[in-house]
């Protein structure tokens, strides 16, 4: 036990210990009431009795924290009931345990369900406002039209040309046309591409390489094979003794042209 | 409703606490009932998540980088799938089921399943007491539920439904399990211990690999399983035997198959068996191909029938077979022709002697066989005759029907039949036959008169023969080529090898010096008278 636990090998200290714990299903604003909580982590107080032969339990939401919304304000109107008693259920049979799990995955076995139990509120007039709030709150549709004062006429004038073509137009005309490198730089630039990945697209050579198209066709007619179909359709790739895939590092042995 | 004070009951207080920095996460951990868990009995625990779906929500692993990658393949892969909408939901390890495995190898296996929507609208708190008294409230975090794995072998969905569909015939259902245990045993292992296999039987020619279809949860445990197959089977197997009932399991062993059910009586009625004969035709077929004379087949059987009627006649005038192939025709069609007389002839007492020509060799064929030919050849002699007379159209040559190898046949071995009565040697048929002409005793008269042996050059047998007063009448009925002649004196039906056949010919064309005449090119003789 105290030696690191293997991955997956669960702590079984709770389930020999038999360890005996209550699963309760409280309510969701009373959770988020509870989250609240201090430093110290107090949230209320638990009052086990027995009447009539019967052992009532009730809890007790602490003053501090029955205020909705703003915190430590009580004077708003709305408020959380105080009283929760709880009903308490058998298991009916089924056979609850409790694990849980660590930050490093370590999972233990904390113990065994021995009752559950139900968190109800005291029904007040208090609380039926607040659920009344809740519900409005949950009505609310998360998306919502909007009506425009104004109807919007920027967006669909006829244009001579489009922006985003003048862009386009613009960036072309100060690239210029791509110009002719010498044949072995451009093989050198082909290689390193190809080193990366196996398969390339003409036009992303293109892109590569900033070669005019047929220019760089004519160099991969050379070094390469198009794949028309298959796989890697409309590819190029290398030719068999142009390429070692099997060590990166390895050079290439280019043919001199 | 009742408001609890601490002061009017005999109530006691206790704080509640919800720590605030607990790195642990809570879960529930559910059994059903009717599995009886106890984990207060559990030694030792593993559990792990089902990481099995990954392989369904993994993408293709494509080689990133350098062999076998495409540039921009995932950006292409992206837009692709954004432009046909397809969503793929994201793996998420929270969400996997969990495989708990209690007590090592040979405890139990669970598998739990998440509980979904447990924390939407209500949360689950653990109220645990503390040594000081008062309750830590921990916050619920997933629920699972976990529900005992069969460590046992089970079907298929594909196995099953075929089994589904046998359920009516199989008895025993405890072997389906047993029989494909074997059956993987067999694909499996084939270079394993013989001594393991002798103890269970073992059936060859199983499914072996097949296509199997399986939960993906089953890939799990399939492959850690594959390499315990032989080990744990021995064990699992005893195991389930043990569970399904000793008795059956020791009788299991002992069949082959699934028990069937014994059959009623009218359980063969509707069967389709081959052709039950006693006489078994399959041999007669590949036989009557060989005499190959296809046309004239039919007619030769027909007439193989009446054969031995007419054979006396023939007898004496049938030339001896020359080609050997003949007489084995010959026996074995007579064997058919005697199956057919048997047929046609209730009365006759040769049906034993039938019978045992078919499983008969050449000679044994013409060995000793007490027949009775005489009353055969007597009756039909006359017969023969009577019916001979009888035909009147067809010539004569025709009659005597020799053109085939049949009848030659038949009524060769007729008489080497009859031989066998007379001289009742064991010399060899056909010998016998050949020697037939010489030195048979004249049997009943026939139609046509038999003529002497007088050397080959004057042919012995047969109404056709190959002579001078022959070849006379048909040059001058009409004009004739030598082909035509040929034809008119077939090898067969005079006895004569062609060679001889011919060269007789050519001695009586020159003899008789016919005109000459050409017709359609070719070089006709005829005679006037």
């Amino acid at each position: 036990m105290g030696n690191m636990s293997e991955k997956g090998e669960v702590n079984l200290t709770g389930a020999k210990q038999s360890n005996g714990v209550w699963l309760v299903k409280v309510p969701k604003y009373l959770a988020q009431q509870w989250d609240k909580a201090k430093e110290k982590g107090e949230v209320g107080k638990i009052t086990i009795g027995k009447k009539q032969g019967k052992s009532q339990v009730c809890f007790s939401l602490n003053e501090e924290l029955t205020s909705v919304g703003a915190a430590q304000e009580s004077d708003t109107p709305l408020k959380v009931p105080r009283e929760h008693p709880f009903t308490m259920n058998s298991l009916g049979g089924q056979t609850l345990a409790v694990f849980s799990q660590g930050e490093k995955d370590e999972i233990s076995l904390e113990g065994m369900v021995v009752h559950r139990a139900e968190c109800r509120p005291v029904i007040t007039d208090n609380y039926m406002k607040l659920k009344k709030v809740q519900m409005k709150e949950s009505l609310k549709l998360q998306r919502l039209s909007q009506q425009l004062e104004r109807a919007i006429t920027t967006v669909f004038k006829p244009v001579a040309n489009h922006n985003f073509n003048v862009e386009y137009e613009k960036k072309k005309k100060s690239e210029g046309k791509m110009v002719r490198a010498e044949r072995q730089v451009v093989l050198d630039m082909l290689f390193s591409a190809f080193e990366k990945h196996q398969y390339y697209n003409i036009k992303d050579l293109v892109d590569i390489t900033k070669q005019p198209v047929t220019y760089l066709k004519e160099i991969m007619r050379e070094i390469g094979t198009y794949h028309s179909k298959g796989a890697h359709k409309s590819m190029w790739e290398l030719k068999a003794e142009y390429r070692h895939y099997q060590s990166a590092e390895e050079e290439e042995e280019m043919q001199t042209v | 409703m009742a408001s609890l004070g601490s002061s009017s009951s005999s109530g006691t207080e206790y704080i509640v606490r919800v720590p605030k920095n607990t790195s642990k996460k809570y879960n529930i951990m559910a059994f059903n009932a009717g599995d009886k868990v106890n984990c207060s009995t559990w030694t030792q625990a593993r559990m792990e998540r089902d990481m099995s779906a990954r392989k369904i929500y993994g993408e293709e692993e494509t080689p990133e980088g350098a062999a076998g990658s495409e540039f921009g393949k995932k950006q292409r892969e992206e837009a692709r799938r954004k432009k046909y909408g397809i969503v793929t939901r994201e793996f998420k390890v929270e969400d996997q089921p969990w495989i708990l495995k209690v007590n090592g190898k040979a405890g139990k296996r669970f598998k739990g399943l998440k509980k979904g929507g447990v924390t939407e609208n209500a949360s689950y708190y653990i109220f645990t007491q503390c040594p000081d008294g008062a309750f830590e409230a921990f916050p619920v975090h997933g629920w699972y539920n976990f529900t005992p794995v069969a460590k046992h072998r089970t079907l298929t969905a594909e196995e099953a439904e075929e089994e589904w569909g046998r359920r009516n015939k199989v008895v025993n259902h405890f072997s389906i399990m047993l029989q494909r245990r074997l059956r993987e045993q067999t694909a499996g292992d084939e270079e394993e211990d013989e001594s393991e296999k002798s103890t269970k039987k073992k059936k060859s020619g199983g499914r072996g690999s097949d296509l199997r279809i399986h939960d993906l949860e089953d890939d799990f445990e399939m492959s850690s399983e594959d390499s315990d197959n032989s080990g744990e089977d021995g064990e699992g197997k005893t195991k389930a035997k043990n569970e399904t009932g000793k008795g059956k399991s020791k009788k299991k062993k002992n069949n082959d198959k699934d028990a069937l059910e014994d059959s009623d009586d009218g359980d063969y009625e509707g069967l389709e068996v081959d052709y039950m004969s006693d006489e078994s035709s399959s041999d007669e077929e590949p036989e009557k191909g060989k005499p190959s004379k296809g046309e004239d087949l039919p007619k030769g059987i027909d007439e193989a029938s009446e054969s031995e009627e007419e054979s006396e006649e023939e007898k004496q005038n049938e030339e001896e077979a020359k080609e050997e192939e003949e007489e084995e025709e010959a026996k074995k069609t007579l064997a058919q022709t005697e199956k057919k007389k048997k047929k046609d002839s209730s009365g006759e007492s040769d049906s034993s002697d039938d019978s045992d020509i078919e499983g008969e060799t050449a000679s044994a064929l013409f060995m000793a066989k007490k027949r009775t030919p005489p009353k055969r050849a007597g009756g039909r002699g006359s017969a023969g005759s009577s019916r001979t007379g009888s035909r009147p159209g067809t010539p004569s040559i025709d009659s005597a029907a020799t053109s085939n190898t049949l009848r030659a046949a038949a009524s060769k071995l007729e008489q080497g039949k009859r031989q066998t009565q007379g001289p009742g040697t064991d010399s060899p048929a056909a010998k016998r036959l050949k020697m037939d002409p010489s030195s048979q005793s004249p049997a009943p008269s026939g139609k046509t008169t038999p003529q002497p042996p007088s050397g080959k050059s004057t042919p012995s047998s047969s109404d056709v023969q190959l002579t001078e007063e022959a070849v006379r009448r048909y040059l001058i009925r009409k004009p004739m080529t030598t082909k035509d002649l040929l034809k008119k004196f077939q090898t067969k039906r005079t006895g004569l090898s062609s060679e001889k056949t011919v060269n007789v010919l050519a001695q009586i064309l020159k003899r008789l010096n016919p005109e000459r005449k050409n017709v359609n090119d070719k070089m006709h003789f005829y005679l006037t008278e």
